[in-house]
């Protein structure tokens, strides 16, 4: 007996195993999204399965909370800042990532395994062991022996802050899974670009950056859901008191925590609307993502 | 100076350009360029502008390099442009990880405003201190709990899915969604799910609301026939406010235990809203597991079980003695992961009882030493303990890879 001689049908015991996981998993998030369509005064008074159950609940649901959860809680500017925040910290990491895989995998120089051996070492600080001097260090740069090496530069609450401590952070993985990415790669390709005149640059540009698309595409998919998802770093470098500073997870953190008591119907809105980006990127970039996620199992 | 000590300072020279002066002076350009662009500028347009700038500004440095590396001697352009692709990436590794990492090192042995050296004080904080005894117990509890069940299930359903002909992908698809869900997300839903009102109110979180309709005369403020069935009286089921519960001794079911000897005495101290608040972290990465684990089963070469079932072995037993061995080094990989994910959670606990009744982690306790108490050197032991557990966990799985490549 082969596998795929196995039918659908074959272990009605295996299915219900696997049917009843799924909708176990599928479970918390139908009655929350249902929640978000009633109104804030129904999803108090009545549970929303008793609604179900007598009936009520399809004459409630309309979109109210989502125009509120925009109107007065100025969600789209937590949204804008997400963003703002998100794609620098994937592009800027990638960037100087593919350079050095690069020069890792294509070039020689001195020092190259001890300073490849740096780079993968680097993966296993955990970003907690780096944050309270980071925030130190752009609050007020570094001075040894009372010189300063890196002026005060009072970064935090910048974006430019969540930039480089998301490319600090991401930088190592990025270095590591390009660099192995471009190792894969043809060498005679290379070579042959090399014979006919082409500078490293223009190597890199034109043969090696398009070739690795794959590669860079599984970071990127990873780096980008894992900064817009991310609340710690939000949380230290852009801080949770200044309203025009939230992004999309400190924000629904503030709701979620409960600055109203027991406003759920803007609780549900709001998380069925900072979980609309991420899960858009998922099921377009599956298979880039869970390639990068696995990848990533050591990432700080 | 003779010839090679020349070539030599050049060579120094050239390298000390290309790892540290450029990265840095394109550092501080795009820091002070961008914070006086926040100062200036226009709320909604900083947004607008962020974007390109951010993503732009990186590829000047690459740029700028290329053009300087043309003034560069013959004979040293080659090792110094390598020098200058990876300049940055090293660069920034170092100043934004490595150095504060050594820094918090070094801060741990410092006192509460860093200015005096107070030894193993913070230290022996760690290991004392009421309140951090309960957060590593916590800690070791999820490490246990959170690792196995998201393997033990993800393992399962990656098994039973791979034997299905017809919509593989869609049940893996379930199960993996909450991965793209923010952690601040998933917990919002199951604060919803724990939900607790005092009694007179309707219990809209599911878990109370069963509860507190069990029973012939209770009802959770229910219409019927247009009649409203309220909460029922003294001897219905009481609604539990779930993520309160340091243990069960507040619970009807105490009393039951209490005359169980030890294993009642054991029970009864279970930390009951910490074993809520792992299930909100195991939903969330049991598709993780069963997803890498699901893609090993499939790396199963199908000669070697079909040669176990013509030997007549149930497909559970193939399933323990072929396809679990053949997979070890994934099960032991997913394994690291959740291991270094489980130190690391930090949004769940925040978000939802912020550490307060007995249910703190060290990523929430760091966090919390750091900004609410403002003690640098605690905050920075707790950040050294995380460090030192996920040492072992990492060099672990890196010589195991090394043994299998090896090999």
């Amino acid at each position: 007996m082969t596998r795929s001689t196995q039918k659908w049908y074959d272990k009605p015991v295996s299915k219900l195993i696997i049917v009843s996981i799924a909708l176990t998993w599928m479970f918390p998030i139908f009655g929350f999204l249902l929640s978000s369509f009633r109104p804030g005064e129904s999803i108090k008074r009545t549970s929303w399965w008793d609604a179900i159950y007598t009936g009520t609940l399809w004459s409630e649901l309309n979109l109210e909370n989502y125009q509120e959860v925009f109107r007065a809680e100025n969600l789209d500017r937590s949204f804008y800042n997400s963003l703002a925040v998100t794609i620098p910290s994937t592009i800027i990491p990638i960037t100087i990532a593919a350079f050095a895989a690069y020069a890792f995998s294509f070039m020689d120089f001195k020092g190259k395994n001890l300073l490849f051996l740096f780079v993968v070492g680097s993966m296993i600080i955990p970003l907690q062991m780096s944050l309270i001097p980071l925030v130190q260090l752009f609050k007020s740069g570094i001075q040894i022996a009372g010189i300063s090496i890196i002026p005060a530069l009072d970064l935090n609450g910048t974006f430019v802050a969540t930039w480089f401590a998301h490319t600090g952070f991401g930088l190592p993985l990025a270095t590591f899974l390009l660099r192995d990415f471009m190792m894969g790669l043809p060498k005679s390709v290379i070579e042959s670009a090399k014979i006919d005149g082409a500078s490293h640059f223009t190597t890199f540009f034109r043969l090696v950056l398009p070739l690795s698309f794959a590669g860079i595409a599984a970071f990127a998919t990873f780096q980008f859901l894992w900064v817009y998802n991310d609340f710690l770093v939000a949380n230290v470098f852009l801080g949770i008191y200044r309203p025009e500073n939230l992004v999309v997870t400190s924000h629904m953190s503030q709701i979620v925590v409960g600055r109203f008591g027991e406003a759920w119907h803007l609780r549900t809105s709001g998380a069925v609307i900072s979980i609309l980006v991420p899960l858009g990127v998922f099921f377009g970039l599956q298979r880039f993502f869970i390639r990068g996620l696995i990848g990533g199992a050591v990432k700080g | 100076m003779n010839n090679i000590q020349q070539k030599k300072l050049l060579n120094f020279g050239l390298s000390t350009l290309a790892l540290v002066i450029f990265p840095l002076i394109w550092f501080l350009s795009q820091a002070l360029l961008f914070r006086e662009l926040t100062n200036q500028v226009a709320r909604n347009l900083l947004v607008l502008i962020a974007i390109p700038f951010g993503s732009v500004f990186v590829f000047l440095l690459f740029y700028g390099m290329n053009k300087l590396i043309t003034y560069a001697p013959k004979d040293k352009k080659e090792s110094l442009e390598a020098r200058m692709f990876v300049g940055p990436s090293i660069f920034m590794i170092f100043l934004f990880l490595f150095y504060p990492a050594i820094r918090t090192f070094y801060l741990s042995f410092k006192g509460r405003f860093s200015d005096e050296f107070v030894g193993l004080k913070n230290y022996r904080w760690a290991f004392t201190d009421a309140e951090m005894v309960v957060t590593i117990r916590n800690q070791v509890l999820w490490l246990i709990f959170v690792v196995f069940f998201t393997v033990l299930i993800g393992l399962v359903f990656a098994w039973l899915t791979d034997r299905l002909n017809k919509g593989e992908s869609f049940f893996k698809s379930i199960i993996f969604m909450p991965m793209a869900i923010s952690a601040v997300g998933a917990t919002a839903i199951f604060k919803f799910i724990y939900e607790y009102r005092p009694t007179p109110l309707t219990q809209i979180g599911i878990l109370n609301g069963i509860r507190v309709s069990q029973g012939d005369n209770c009802w959770n403020n229910r219409i019927i026939d247009g009649e409203l069935k309220s909460f029922g009286d003294e001897s219905c089921l009481q609604p539990v406010g779930w993520l309160q519960q340091r243990d069960l001794s507040s619970l009807p079911i105490a009393e039951t235990l209490e005359k169980g000897g030890w294993l009642g005495n054991f029970l009864i101290n279970l930390p009951l809203s910490t074993f809520f608040l792992m299930l909100i972290m195991i939903w969330m990465y049991t598709g993780f597991a069963a997803v890498v684990l699901s893609a090993a089963i499939k790396a199963v070469p199908s000669e070697i079980m079909e040669a176990g079932q013509i030997d007549g072995a149930s497909e559970l037993k193939v399933f323990k003695s072929i396809i679990i061995p053949y997979i070890k080094s994934t099960i032991v990989v997913v394994g690291t992961y959740m291991v270094v994910t489980v130190l690391k959670a930090f949004d769940i606990i925040y978000v939802s009882t912020r550490g307060d009744l007995e249910t703190n982690l060290l990523a929430v306790k760091m966090l919390d030493e750091f900004s609410k108490y403002r003690d640098f050197g605690r905050s920075s032991v707790v950040a050294v303990l995380i460090f030192v557990c996920v040492l072992p966990v990492i060099i672990g799985s890196a010589l195991r890879e090394r043994e299998v490549s090896n090999s």
